[in-house]
């Protein structure tokens, strides 16, 4: 059974980085070479599919975390449980990262703009999604820190802890 | 460096070589191949040239830190002496590993077969001097190389998976073989 959560575990933590990593280092600079319109549809495209990847990876991440770590350690005196706690509350990050990006910064990036628009309107517009593009990015690059320091100390509990 | 944090040093370049090959490796084939299909043919190929071009490089790292970073926790674990002798064949830690080191070999030959023989293919253009049987052929043998490439990628990302199996078995029990 342990070997099963371990490999659960393990599996998660690598679709979850390794998507977020493949994002950051392969997507974003391939839509140097794209027209934005054609960015635009395989962003969202891409979007609505791997917001359900990442969350059901945080989320057999979590579970197994749950199962597999012995809550009896989990005391703020001892650096497993300090290491522990703070993975959690990485984990928590993580998944209100993913929530706000699925649901919030992505979808607006891909807001129409109504051809009806007055020049001034239509520059707002224009303003409003430089915007969401520089939040996006901003949230994208501080899951994967988030991800990656997640990781490290989920690595370190086997050693006792690393804070 | 202590032998604990060397450890932890260890696991953890093991484990982001494994993010970056089974998740990246998962988004490209199941989240940025499909999305190919909603933008016109010339724009997907683009896309699919330019991300496999970028994509690639991580792979190859990734596949160069398994044996750097497996070696290291290997060393960290002191777990020398489990593989003395003929133990590595004849113990199921031994065996585990061992399958882990072939599956491994495979991925790097078969990362070989994509870089420097179907990617060059997938690379080449369709030129109008050939003319219209020429270009016909010539995207024949394209999309040929890129159903290869994608029949490969997916045979791949299982060995990955069935490594992670491998190494699960090894971390939390005595090994799976």
């Amino acid at each position: 059974m342990r070997v099963v959560l371990g490999f659960a575990f393990t599996l998660a933590w690598a679709l979850y980085l390794g998507g977020s990593v493949a994002m950051e280092l392969v997507w974003r600079p391939v839509q140097r070479y794209l027209p934005p319109g054609q960015v635009n549809v395989v962003c969202q495209r891409m979007g609505r599919r791997y917001r359900w990847i990442a969350l059901a990876s945080l989320a057999v991440a979590g579970g197994a975390s749950a199962l597999v770590l012995p809550r009896s350690r989990f005391t703020l005196s001892s650096a497993y449980g300090r290491t522990a706690w703070a993975c959690a509350a990485c984990w928590a990050l993580l998944a209100l990262g993913v929530m706000t990006m699925a649901w919030l910064a992505h979808p607006a990036l891909h807001l129409r703009h109504d051809a009806s628009l007055s020049g001034a309107e239509l520059a707002a517009a224009r303003q409003r999604t430089r915007r969401a593009i520089r939040r996006m990015d901003v949230l994208l690059r501080a899951d994967i820190a988030v991800a990656l320091v997640a990781v490290l100390l989920t690595v370190s509990l086997r050693s006792g802890g690393l804070l | 460096m202590t032998s604990s944090a060397m450890q932890i040093f260890a696991s953890y370049l093991h484990l982001l070589a494994v993010a970056v090959y089974v998740g990246g490796s998962v988004a490209m084939e199941f989240v940025l191949r499909p999305a190919q299909s909603y933008v016109p043919p010339s724009q997907a190929q683009v896309i699919g040239q330019r991300s496999a071009d970028r994509f690639l490089v991580l792979v190859w790292g990734a596949l160069a830190l398994f044996p750097i970073s497996g070696l290291l926790l290997f060393f960290s674990l002191s777990d020398q002496d489990s593989l003395r002798g003929m133990k590595f064949l004849t113990t199921s830690y031994g065996q585990t590993l061992l399958g882990m080191i072939v599956l491994w070999a495979v991925l790097v030959v078969n990362g070989a077969i994509i870089t420097f023989v179907l990617r060059p293919r997938l690379a080449r253009r369709a030129s109008a001097p050939a003319g219209g049987a020429g270009v016909a052929e010539r995207l024949e043998v394209m999309r040929a190389a890129a159903n290869r490439v994608s029949l490969i990628t997916r045979v791949d990302l299982v060995i990955a998976v069935f490594i992670v199996l491998l190494g699960a078995s090894l971390a939390y029990g005595g090994g799976l073989l």
